[in-house]
């Protein structure tokens, strides 16, 4: 099991990256980990998920969005969050389902798209694709977040 | 339309925080949040997608893992106290809101 806390670096645990750091077009290092029975029977606990939306064909299927409290693992890893960052939005495409009941080892890999002042807030965009690591693709996000720094 | 309404907590946050491992104090200091212009600590964006995923899932069923396409953008935030109904219309319009207004727009559709 790979919680999400043992791999995504905190705020305030390293010096973080400020805007004039982030470089568009770097790539972030590919991070595998895994997702276990546990971590989506707490995932379901914590967005208020309703378990029967998840049936496929009598199969518990987890909400394919818990792989999105990894996200930001994959991109704070290059660079280490600042205080006070604000989600903007999102994009996911979902391609196959994580399944409930067995153990998933999923790599993650991305790069930093954009990034733009607008009305004093700095904005960072950056895209993840999630791969099994037997090569099914999963999930791609386009995030975008704002930071004061 | 589908919808839900969750009442927010500050336990909501910091349990998603748990899991996400988020330590960005706005989700926690309800004074630095304040002092930031806010009406108190904010929700995670991550959990309101996912509020509106799960709304997806129950539209679109076993679809929704294959085909799925979730665009979402956060335009207020949310705080504890705030009642969120979270829905998605017959076309695959999605919002949230809270008795503040909108805090979330976004479409959820399935791919060709």
């Amino acid at each position: 099991m790979t919680r999400p806390s043992e791999i995504k670096p905190r705020e305030d645990e390293q010096k973080a990256a400020l805007f004039a750091d982030w470089i568009i077009g770097d790539e972030f290092p590919p991070l595998t980990f895994t997702i276990t029975p546990d971590i989506v029977e707490e995932y379901f606990s914590v967005v208020n998920a309703d378990k029967v939306n998840y049936l496929i064909d009598g199969r518990q299927a987890a909400p394919p969005n818990v792989i999105a409290v990894y996200l930001m693992a994959v991109m704070y890893r290059k660079y280490p969050p600042q205080q006070g960052g604000i989600m903007i939005g999102n994009t996911f495409n979902f391609y196959h389902p994580i399944w409930a009941d067995e153990t998933t080892e999923i790599t993650g890999t991305g790069r930093l798209t954009n990034k733009y002042e607008k009305k004093g807030r700095k904005y960072i965009c950056y895209t993840v694709n999630f791969h099994r690591t037997d090569g099914v693709h999963l999930t791609s996000i386009d995030h975008t977040s704002a930071f004061p720094n | 339309m589908i919808k839900k309404t969750i009442l927010q907590t500050q336990n909501l946050f910091d349990n998603y925080g748990q899991l996400n491992g988020d330590n960005d104090i706005l989700h926690y200091d309800d004074k630095f949040a304040k002092d930031r212009g806010f009406r108190g600590t904010l929700g995670h964006g991550l959990m309101y997608t996912a509020y509106v995923s799960d709304v997806a899932a129950k539209k679109y069923g076993k679809a929704w893992h294959y085909k799925g396409q979730l665009q979402v953008k956060f335009i207020a935030p949310v705080c504890p106290g705030d009642q969120l109904t979270v829905q998605i219309d017959e076309t695959g319009e999605a919002e949230c809101s809270s008795q503040f207004g909108k805090t979330l727009v976004g479409k959820a559709l399935l791919r060709e």
